[in-house]
C-alpha cells in the first residue's frame, strides 16, 4: 500500500504536467509506466508472453490519446490501472472466447516493473508504411531524425499546426491499425 | 518500432488540454438526443396541454419519476465512461426511487376498490406504453454510444448498461409529457418496464458497441 501511494505520489504529477503540455513529463510518465505495463502483463499472460511488448506499445498509445478522459482531482493509478486491465482484457479476448483477469487493486499494476524491452509480433514501422506519404514522412523525421514538429513541418512546407494535427491522425490511425492487425 | 522510439514519437504529441472533456461530450449527446426524442413526442404522438396539465399533480409524478432516474443513469454513465472510476452510489439511488415508486403503486392499487384495480393498473395505454420507451430511447443511446465510444470505457458492458437506462429515463421523461397515464400503479409497471428492458438491451449491445 505504502509503496503504491508512493508511485501515486511520483506520477500524478507528471501526469498532471503532461495535460499541461510538458512533453518532457509526458515522455518520463510513459518510460516509467512502460516498465510497469511490461512487469503486469508478463504476468499476467504466462505462455502468451511473446506478446508483452504489444500489448505494452498498443497501452502506451491509448494511454497517450486518452489522457484526457483522467480527472486531474483523481489519484492516478486506478486510472491506469483500469486502463491496463481493459486492454490485457480486449486483447486476450480477441484471442480466445472465454477469459478472466481478476480485478484487483491498482497496485496490481504497480507491483513490479521490467525495464527490458520484449520481443514484438507487430512491427508499428510496419502499419506506417501504409500511412499517406506526407503522414509517413512527417513521423520519420520526428521519430528517426529527432526532428521536433516545426522543424519537420518546416522541412516539408507545411504549417507547424497541421504538422501536429497530422502527427496526432497518423497516431490515431495507428491505434486503430493494431487492434485490426491483431484481430 | 522499438518502445522507446514510440514514446519519443508521443511525447511530440503533447499539447495542452481542457479539463472537462468527459462532462462536455456526454451533455452534447443527451442534448442531441434527447432534441430528437422530443422532437417525435411532440411531432409524432403530440403532447398533453401542459397549461391543464399544470393544474394536475399527478400528471407530472411520472415526469417526475422518470426525471429522478435521468440523473442517477446519467451520474453512472459518467462515472463508467472513463477509465478508473467507481460506479458510486447512484444505481442503490436509482433501486431506491424504483422501490418507492413500486411501493406508490402498490398503495394505490391496494386502497383502490378490486373490482377497480385492473383498470387502473393497465390505464388506457399499457401495450404501447413499454414500446415506445424502448423506442424512444434509441435515439439518445446511440448518442450516449458515440460519445462514449471517444472517451475511454474500460468496462463496456457495464457501460452501456448504464447508456441503456439513462437513455430510456430521459425518453420516458419526455415521452410522460404525452403519456395521457396518472396512476402509479401504471408508471410503477409500465415505465419501469421499459426502461428496464433498455437498461438490459444496452449491455448487451453496449459490450460489443463500447469496446474500443
Amino acid at each position: 500500500m505504502l509503496q503504491q501511494d508512493q508511485t501515486e505520489e511520483r506520477l500524478r504529477p507528471l501526469m498532471l504536467r503532461s495535460l499541461e503540455g510538458d512533453s518532457g513529463a509526458h515522455r518520463q510518465l510513459l518510460e516509467i509506466l512502460g516498465r510497469y505495463l511490461r512487469g503486469y502483463f508478463a504476468r499476467r499472460m504466462g505462455a502468451a508472453a511473446a506478446e508483452v511488448e504489444d500489448l505494452v506499445q498498443e497501452t502506451l498509445l491509448a494511454v497517450h490519446l486518452k489522457r484526457d478522459t483522467y480527472d486531474r482531482s483523481l489519484p492516478f493509478t486506478p486510472w491506469a490501472y483500469a486502463l491496463a486491465r481493459y486492454k490485457l482484457i480486449d486483447h486476450l479476448r480477441r484471442r480466445s472466447r472465454s477469459i478472466q483477469v481478476p480485478l484487483e487493486d491498482a497496485g496490481a499494476l504497480f507491483a513490479a516493473d521490467d525495464p527490458e524491452e520484449g520481443a514484438l509480433r507487430t512491427d508499428l514501422d510496419r502499419l506506417l508504411q501504409r500511412l499517406p506519404h506526407r503522414q509517413r514522412s512527417l513521423i520519420e523525421d520526428v521519430k528517426l531524425q529527432g526532428l521536433s514538429v516545426e522543424e519537420a513541418a518546416h522541412k516539408r512546407g507545411v504549417t507547424a499546426v497541421s504538422a501536429r494535427v497530422m502527427l496526432h491522425r497518423s497516431l490515431k490511425w495507428l491505434n486503430q491499425a493494431i487492434r485490426d492487425e491483431n484481430g | 518500432m522499438r518502445t522507446a522510439d514510440l514514446i519519443e514519437l508521443l511525447a511530440h504529441d503533447v499539447r495542452a488540454t481542457a479539463p472537462g472533456v468527459a462532462n462536455r461530450r456526454l451533455l452534447a449527446a443527451l442534448a442531441a438526443g434527447g432534441l430528437v426524442t422530443f422532437a417525435v413526442v411532440a411531432l409524432w404522438l403530440r403532447c398533453q396541454p401542459l397549461l391543464a396539465a399544470a393544474q394536475q399533480p399527478w400528471f407530472w409524478m411520472k415526469t417526475a419519476y422518470t426525471a429522478l432516474l435521468t440523473v442517477a443513469g446519467v451520474a453512472s454513465v459518467r462515472r463508467l465512461a472513463v477509465p478508473g472510476a467507481k460506479v458510486g452510489a447512484a444505481p442503490v439511488a436509482a433501486a431506491l426511487i424504483v422501490l418507492a415508486m413500486f411501493a406508490l403503486g402498490a398503495g394505490q392499487i391496494l386502497s383502490t376498490a378490486p373490482a377497480g384495480r385492473l383498470a387502473l393498473w393497465l390505464g388506457q395505454s399499457w401495450k404501447i406504453c413499454s414500446p415506445l420507451i424502448l423506442l424512444l430511447a434509441l435515439p439518445i443511446y446511440a448518442c450516449l454510444v458515440m460519445a462514449i465510444r471517444g472517451l475511454a470505457p474500460t468496462r463496456p458492458a457495464l457501460a452501456g448498461t448504464a447508456a441503456g437506462f439513462a437513455a430510456s429515463a430521459l425518453a420516458a421523461t419526455l415521452y410522460s409529457l404525452h403519456c395521457p397515464e396518472q396512476a402509479a400503479a401504471f408508471v410503477a409497471t409500465w415505465y419501469t418496464l421499459g426502461i428496464a428492458a433498455a437498461t438490459v438491451l444496452g449491455g448487451i449491445a453496449g459490450r460489443r458497441l463500447l469496446s474500443w
